[in-house]
């Protein structure tokens, strides 16, 4: 399937755009896409890296979850869409790179668990601002899941750089 | 200088790095990590600076919040990147973006450092400000500006 995929993206008009090295303005286009989603990544891991430790009961701000939810949110998924244009640009760019490679395939399935949570954190604190406080009954589903996203994020950030390195599926 | 490169190029750790399969790309995302959370975090005070974000929380409330977390990353970024740098110091020399980033990274913190000895002064009269005045906007905009300029240098070291 990923072949496949692969295969019919290298035929497209965007990616002999996206990859022609020969000219200036395309050959910025990988480079310049890459700090973009450089710089997604930083307010992602602010977004999630504050109310993660908010979770997990690390003081780092006055605010309540609540208000960390509220303030946080709009610039996490506002991140989020920019990280995946960018990504897609990327992608369409060098597709084996991504689309054959099992580090590429790892970062995705960690994504996807850890915007599953972010989802489950946004839904529940709507319903009752109170809903992942410390002092209240979701207390252990709070700290379990703070502690599994942050694990999760660190290794979505990781596996991004060591795309480069490792994962490459040789025989195709 | 060159000698000293040649020094530190010739050290049995160099060397380590550059044979060890996983010690470099280990630091890459080390690095990577580090710079997310300085970006993140002097991104957040700069833009309150800027009077752009946060409009309502004053702006040593949020330096207090984020400041630590800046220097933490950013020492932990030299780290990395000193080792990364270790690993082929007379090649990183030899590369426009290394040298444009290292001069990127210093004017940030003399920005910084105009900031708070001059600027920060009088910040008891605007610290509450949804909009602060000029000097403080330049600031925050400077700041801003350098570390992106920061990070565009530090990836496109790797494409050349």
């Amino acid at each position: 399937m990923f072949e496949g995929l692969s295969s019919w993206l290298e035929q497209t008009e965007l990616h002999s755009i996206f990859s022609d090295t020969t000219h200036l303005a395309t050959w910025l286009i990988i480079p310049l896409s890459q700090t973009v989603h450089i710089l997604g990544v930083a307010i992602v891991m602010m977004a999630v890296g504050m109310m993660n430790l908010h979770l997990l009961g690390v003081q780092v701000t006055r605010q309540s979850f609540a208000q960390l939810s509220e303030r946080w949110m709009p610039w996490l998924w506002a991140a989020m869409g920019v990280l995946f244009l960018t990504g897609a640009i990327q992608t369409i760019a060098e597709p084996t790179r991504e689309f054959m490679n099992n580090t590429f395939r790892i970062k995705i399935v960690l994504l996807l668990i850890a915007v599953a949570i972010t989802v489950i954190y946004r839904t529940q604190i709507k319903k009752d601002p109170k809903y992942w406080d410390l002092s209240g009954e979701h207390r252990t589903l709070a700290l379990g899941l703070a502690s599994l996203s942050l694990v999760l994020w660190l290794g979505i950030v990781a596996a991004g750089r060591l795309i480069a390195y490792v994962g490459a599926i040789d025989e195709f | 200088m060159l000698d000293i490169l040649k020094w530190i190029d010739a050290t049995a750790m160099a060397e380590e790095i550059r044979v060890s399969v996983w010690i470099f790309p280990a630091l890459e995302v080390a690095h990577v990590a580090a710079i997310a959370l300085v970006l993140g975090s002097i991104a957040r005070v700069d833009l309150r600076l800027a009077g752009l974000a946060s409009r309502d929380r004053s702006i040593t409330e949020i330096s207090r919040e984020m400041l630590p977390w800046t220097w933490a990353g950013f020492a932990l970024a030299t780290l990395f990147g000193v080792l990364l740098f270790v690993g082929q110091p007379l090649r990183y020399v030899e590369v426009a973006f290394f040298d444009a980033k290292i001069i990127l990274i210093l004017l940030a913190g003399l920005n910084m450092l105009a900031f708070e000895y001059l600027t920060r002064r009088s910040v008891g009269r605007w610290d509450r400000a949804p909009i602060p005045p000029v000097q403080v906007r330049l600031a925050g905009g400077l700041s801003l500006a350098f570390w992106i300029s920061v990070v565009i240098c530090g990836r496109f070291i790797g494409f050349v």
